[in-house]
């Protein structure tokens, strides 16, 4: 081989351009729904979102019960012939509760983009919500619920949003076996009412969308009265635990998994994409520090990393690996003591250059492709922003300089301020 | 459809390219084929472990990951049975990146002791992680292990057993690559914003140069046919009990491919398969249930596995599945039945196919089974399929003389 063949091609800078932007239509009776139109392949996504997440409900339980109930029989299927036709058509099809949120997202090939339309308007708005399923799915859920319990991760996620967001906060309340008796046909369906208004809808559809299905859009959901918006809700005070520490014992297990977390800023605020750069230093990435330093230096894990997530009430940051019970301590140690090198030490400029780029990238991925797009513009649409967000990103990614960084990682990783969890 | 260009170097790379221009990405693909089928039965989980070193830098390039981040690149791999694979995304300015980085761990690596010490460390975590810290963790391990007697299918791709991770030595290490990592053991494959022009340019200049090697000829042990029913029972603290079952099938090439991974759908794809709607749904026996074929490239398996509900009999659980096989032998499926699981599975193929990483893979796995043009004949092989030849391929491999149980039983008192 020739020497110079073998030099470093050079790096060509790297950069998102421009979004593609949602286009918005509306349904006749105020409905909104975002177009993006892009793809190769003949299908859509269609995701239909509700402010019906778990911060709504006013037990343990509800939301998700509720979004699970929805394709359990409808007006004019059984469950089983709901399933067996949405199969038939070759659509997948996904309901989620989550915190703020919930609803609907399916794929689908565009010819039978009319008859799965119908199918959910079926699911959404015209539930029955059968007793003998309901209680056939607590029974299951309760069987689940009591797997995820012998996981160590699962115990340690569960009490760090305990812990940061309180036993009585939505975000935080801890499930207990009891709480899979105490659903009933009416509380979901009084949930329904309130919480899958078409006045409360948003639709997103991407992908090869073809002319025609905004009318088809019209037809199925257009005509529904809106309803009113729900405004009754409770709130609930968010009250971070007194306790910093917590163990959490599960006899027999041979790792023990480790949360470092604590409530903090969300989308909304400012400094919120040098926090998610911070974030990528210190845990973001496969190069972080936090990677280099305990699996590729020491090997005490298969993966570490840190996330920083936004809710609409809050945010939340989190430190998560799984580590033999041996390591355990030596491996908060570490934890901690790479959180103050950021806040002491200025990142060097050959790493802040890779986790630049390396961002730009992951941009360009989160934008590669219509259902990707549809991601991405939910993320900033349901907290009211929108595609200015991610130019705002950019910017901050490309400017930022070490000692702002110095300055985030002292501000928000206050190391008094974190619960440290453990479970194992 | 999905247009590709094939070309092979003189060194036996084969490369295949498909242009998306819809995509700002380009997706880099390197299929090498070697898998836990390759490894001597005392050193088992290498191949794994192995795809762990490839990461571990070079003499030229210590680190691997960085130059691809800083080109706003991501990656990974995983190992099977059969394979290795290594992929990348990166921006379709950067690829030549990719192919510097590619290219250069295929010409040699640095076989570092301390790398070797750390990742056999990060591995054994890896075993603990994904499957014995976890309930039912172990389950398929043990499946795998009453069912394989010869077969190096026997062990799972971690390994047998920690203990042999943990044994490997340098010089095994050397060994291995030289003998599975060439260019004519692997399948390079490009899918994005590229040209099928300056993908034959670039491959030439960097993967051109690498010289031929000599690749350990695989002979692999047949495994003997299975006369008679094999049965385990584990005991475990978990919270309910779980039963695994295994029938040998054919080998990935076979002709009776499509019909079993048609039966697996017909029992268990969505929510409407039959499994889920009688013993789940209607007899409320199981908690969840699944069935899948293995698709080894040598003859594999159907695997069927569900966790029974809170006081439900085993013997009477297992019962119920039997009955649920013995009708697929006995009754033609209803067309309407046959349609649905034709449609579903021809949706999920565009759905891989809407992403360019997905094609990438699955282009150059065709590659390997010698068939590439699956690409785009999948769907039409899948639709083949007929009630007969469920009825025949059922009768032929679902017998209970060709079938490991495994009976996972919780020892928890509540």
């Amino acid at each position: 081989m020739t020497r110079s063949k073998r030099i470093q091609p050079a790096i060509r800078p790297v950069d998102l351009g421009k979004i593609p932007e949602a286009r918005l239509f509306t349904l006749k009776n105020g409905v909104p729904v975002y177009l993006i139109n892009s793809g190769t392949e003949d299908l859509v996504r269609m995701e239909f979102i509700f402010s019906a997440g778990k911060i709504k409900e006013d037990r343990p339980l509800l939301a998700s019960t509720t979004n699970m109930m929805l394709s359990e029989g409808s007006k004019k299927y059984s469950s089983a012939r709901l399933n067996s036709l949405m199969d038939y058509y070759g659509a997948f099809y996904k309901l989620s509760a989550e915190r703020d949120k919930a609803g609907i997202s399916v794929v689908l090939i565009n010819r039978y983009l009319e008859k799965i339309l119908e199918l959910i308007r079926e699911i959404l708005f015209l539930p029955r919500f059968p007793e003998k399923e309901l209680n056939a799915l607590m029974k299951k859920r309760l069987s689940w619920y009591l797997v995820n319990c012998d996981k160590v991760h699962n115990i340690a996620s569960d009490q760090l949003f305990e812990s940061i967001f309180g036993k009585r906060h939505p975000y935080g309340r801890k499930l207990v076996p009891e709480d899979f008796n105490n659903m009933n046909p009416s509380l979901l369906s009084d949930f329904h009412k309130k919480y899958y208004s078409p006045s409360d809808m948003a639709v997103i559809v991407s992908g090869k969308i073809r002319k025609g299905t905004a009318s088809l859009l019209n037809n199925y959901f257009g005509e529904m009265h809106p309803g009113a918006v729900c405004s009754e809700d409770t709130v609930y005070r968010m009250k971070s635990l007194a306790r910093k520490k917590v163990h959490k014992n599960k006899s027999g297990a041979l790792q023990t998994a480790i949360r470092i977390g604590s409530p903090t800023i969300n989308k909304r605020h400012p400094d919120y994409p040098g926090l998610k750069i911070l974030n990528t230093i210190l845990g973001g990435y496969f190069s972080s520090r936090l990677m280099k330093n305990i699996r590729e230096d020491k090997g005490y894990t298969y993966g570490i990393s840190s996330s920083v997530s936004s809710l609409d009430l809050s945010g939340f940051k989190v430190i998560s690996t799984e580590v033999s019970k041996k390591h355990t301590r030596k491996t908060i140690d570490e934890i901690y003591k790479e959180i103050r090198l950021l806040q002491k030490k200025p990142v060097g400029r050959d790493e802040l250059r890779i986790v630049r780029n390396y961002i730009l990238g992951e941009m360009v991925r989160m934008f590669d492709g219509p259902f990707a797009i549809a991601e991405s513009f939910r993320s900033v649409w349901e907290f009211g922003l929108d595609n200015s967000y991610y130019y705002r990103f950019v910017k901050k990614v490309k400017t930022i300089d070490p000692d702002e960084i110095t300055a985030l990682a002292a501000t928000y990783y206050n190391t008094d301020e974190l619960h440290e969890i453990t479970a194992g | 459809m999905i247009k590709y260009y094939r070309f092979c170097l003189e060194n036996g790379l084969r490369v295949l390219v498909h242009e998306d221009k819809s995509s700002p990405l380009i997706a880099m693909n390197i299929l090498y084929d070697v898998g836990s089928r390759d490894e001597d039965p005392e050193l088992t989980g290498l191949a794994h472990l192995f795809e762990h070193l490839m990461f571990g830098g070079t003499s030229r390039i210590p680190d691997f990951d960085k130059p691809l981040q800083l080109a706003g690149g991501e990656n990974n791999a995983f190992t099977t049975e059969d394979i290795t694979d290594y992929y990348i995304t990166v921006p379709e300015t950067n690829i030549e990146t990719g192919f510097w980085l590619e290219s250069d761990r295929m010409s040699d690596l640095d076989f570092s002791q301390k790398n070797l010490e750390i990742q056999k460390s990060v591995v054994t975590e890896e075993y603990y992680q994904r499957y014995l810290n976890q309930p039912y963790g172990d389950a398929l391990l043990l499946l795998r292990s009453l069912a394989y007697k010869v077969h190096p299918y026997r062990w799972p791709t971690i390994g047998r057993e920690v203990s042999h991770i943990s044994n490997v030595n340098l010089n095994e290490i050397k060994e291995f690559f030289f003998s599975h990592y060439a260019p004519n053991n692997a399948i390079l494959t490009l899918t994005g914003n590229i040209t099928p022009d300056r993908a034959f340019i670039l491959t030439n200049k960097w993967f051109g140069p690498i010289g031929k090697r000599n690749v350990k000829q695989r002979k692999l042990p047949k495994e003997p046919v299975q006369k008679e029913e094999r049965r385990m029972d584990a005991e475990r603290d978990v919270p309910a009990s779980a039963i695994y079952k295994a029938w040998h099938t054919g080998p990935r090439r076979s002709k009776d491919f499509y019909v079993l991974d048609l039966i697996t759908d017909l029992l268990a794809g969505g929510e409407s398969g039959r499994l889920y709607t009688k013993l789940v749904r209607e007899k409320k026996l199981f908690s969840e249930i699944n069935a899948y074929i293995t698709s080894d490239i040598d003859p594999g398996m159907m695997i069927l596995h569900g966790r029974l509900m809170k006081g439900v009999d085993i013997h009477l659980a297992e019962e119920s599945i039997n009955q649920v096989i013995r009708d697929l032998k006995k009754r033609y499926p209803s067309d309407n039945e046959m349609e649905k699981v034709k449609n579903k599975f021809e949706s999920s193929v565009i759905v891989s196919n809407s992403n360019i990483l997905n094609k990438a893979m699955s282009l150059s796995y065709f590659e390997l089974l010698g068939n590439t043009d699956l690409i785009n004949n999948e769907i039409y092989e899948f639709r083949k399929t007929n009630k007969r030849m469920v009825a025949e391929v059922s009768a032929k491999y679902l017998n209970e003389e060709n079938c490991s149980t495994l009976y996972y039983k919780s020892t928890r008192k509540d």
